[in-house]
């Protein structure tokens, strides 16, 4: 009998410790989805931490796309700001030289917004590699036109035209990739847009894990190439 | 990051608006300035998207103005200006919710606030321009000003 009853008292105590670790792990994915704005108790809907009538632009995170620095066509320093802004931002890096380039410099005549409801940013490399007066010629006077070459060095720009497209309240990266005509472009867009709502919407319901795992360790700091998923070093690439 | 020309340096906040550029030169979009300015520098800083054609006093740029938003205006003088009485106060101001009122706009909008600050600095001539995006909102927005006024530095002459 007394047996029984430790037997019977060890398994409650073993049972309220799996109990309450779920219980902080539950609380842990809830903070996490929390802090990237999914509401889980509402429906789906996304929180809105603002007191104005509109949302305000969340804080970036320090890994939020950087600003782009630079000088105008015109010699002045310039600074346009991407991240933890309420809006979104295209930024189209474009050269002066290249052939496919030069359908989307003669359309940013005509429009210098391209047709975008989002912020045009076009980003080419600096006076060293570019010419201001060459680019002077090309350009809308009342486009955005930045002189670079770090900017194109931060976002890592492999081939031109690129176009990378910015997500002002979250810093989020929604799209990029390279397009010979606007038309494509604006498709482009709506196609990202798209799959960011369908990923939202996924997010919100719980009904991808995979994705549920990639918020817990985005929380945690843990992005693609952390450290800490490679113990034993970076894996190199197979040579073809 | 930074934002560093004619001897003007400040840190300008992630998602801020910078430019520096010379009177009589080029705005943001080279857009020429008025006949008859100077070619002393001017800086524009704003937690909005600076538009292409603008004023050096922020016309253009106050009409799409929110209420949370801010705009500063840094306008340097000529240096014969850096002795005269206007400007006699020395150093940076720092801005205070107490200096802003509607009326003192370069144009005036609803619900809008500004306050103009004269003063040299290192043998140069400045006024400081600061426009808010509500009156109502001053106090906070004008110690989201004051952050960056911290970190600016001018040279001296």
């Amino acid at each position: 009998m007394t047996a029984i009853l430790v037997t019977m008292g060890v398994a409650i105590v073993l049972l309220g410790v799996l109990m309450v670790g779920l219980l902080r792990s539950h609380a842990e994915i809830l903070r996490a989805l929390h802090r990237l704005g999914v509401d889980v108790e509402g429906g789906g809907q996304t929180h809105d931490h603002s007191f104005a009538s509109r949302p305000s632009p969340r804080v970036a995170s320090e890994n939020a796309p950087p600003d782009i620095v630079g000088q105008t066509l015109h010699g002045s320093a310039v600074k346009i700001g991407v991240s933890g802004v309420e809006h979104r931002t295209l930024l189209a890096f474009l050269s002066s030289g290249c052939s496919a380039c030069q359908v989307l410099w003669q359309d940013l005549k005509s429009d210098p917004t391209a047709g975008l409801d989002d912020r045009l940013v076009i980003v080419v490399k600096g006076p060293e590699a570019e010419s201001p007066g060459r680019l002077r010629e090309l350009a809308h006077p009342e486009a955005t036109v930045v002189q670079s070459t770090p900017a194109w060095e931060e976002y890592a720009v492999p081939v031109t035209p690129y176009f990378v497209l910015v997500d002002g309240p979250t810093g989020d990266v929604i799209g990029e990739g390279s397009s010979s005509s606007w038309a494509q472009v604006r498709s482009l867009i709506v196609q990202a847009a798209s799959d960011r709502a369908a990923t939202a919407a996924a997010l919100s319901a719980g009904t991808d894990p995979e994705l549920r795992a990639d918020i817990e360790l985005k929380a945690a700091g843990i992005t693609p190439g952390h450290p800490s998923l490679y113990p034993e070093g970076v894996p190199l690439e197979d040579s073809e | 990051m930074r934002l560093r020309s004619d001897g003007i340096d400040v840190d300008v906040p992630r998602g801020w608006d910078g430019e520096i550029y010379r009177q009589g030169g080029f705005g943001l979009q080279g857009l020429q300035s008025e006949e008859g300015e100077t070619d002393a520098p001017i800086m524009h800083l704003a937690n909005f998207s600076l538009p292409p054609n603008r004023g050096d006093w922020g016309s253009g740029a106050v009409e799409i103005m929110r209420s949370d938003n801010v705009l500063v205006a840094l306008v340097e003088f000529g240096p014969e200006s850096a002795g005269k009485a206007l400007f006699a106060r020395s150093g940076l101001p720092r801005v205070q919710a107490s200096d802003f009122a509607p009326n003192q706009l370069q144009r005036t909008l609803p619900g809008q606030s500004g306050a103009q600050y004269f003063f040299n600095h290192g043998g140069r001539a400045f006024c400081l321009y600061v426009v808010l995006g509500s009156h109502a909102r001053r106090h906070e927005l004008v110690a989201e000003v004051n952050a960056v006024l911290d970190t600016l530095v001018l040279d001296p002459r």
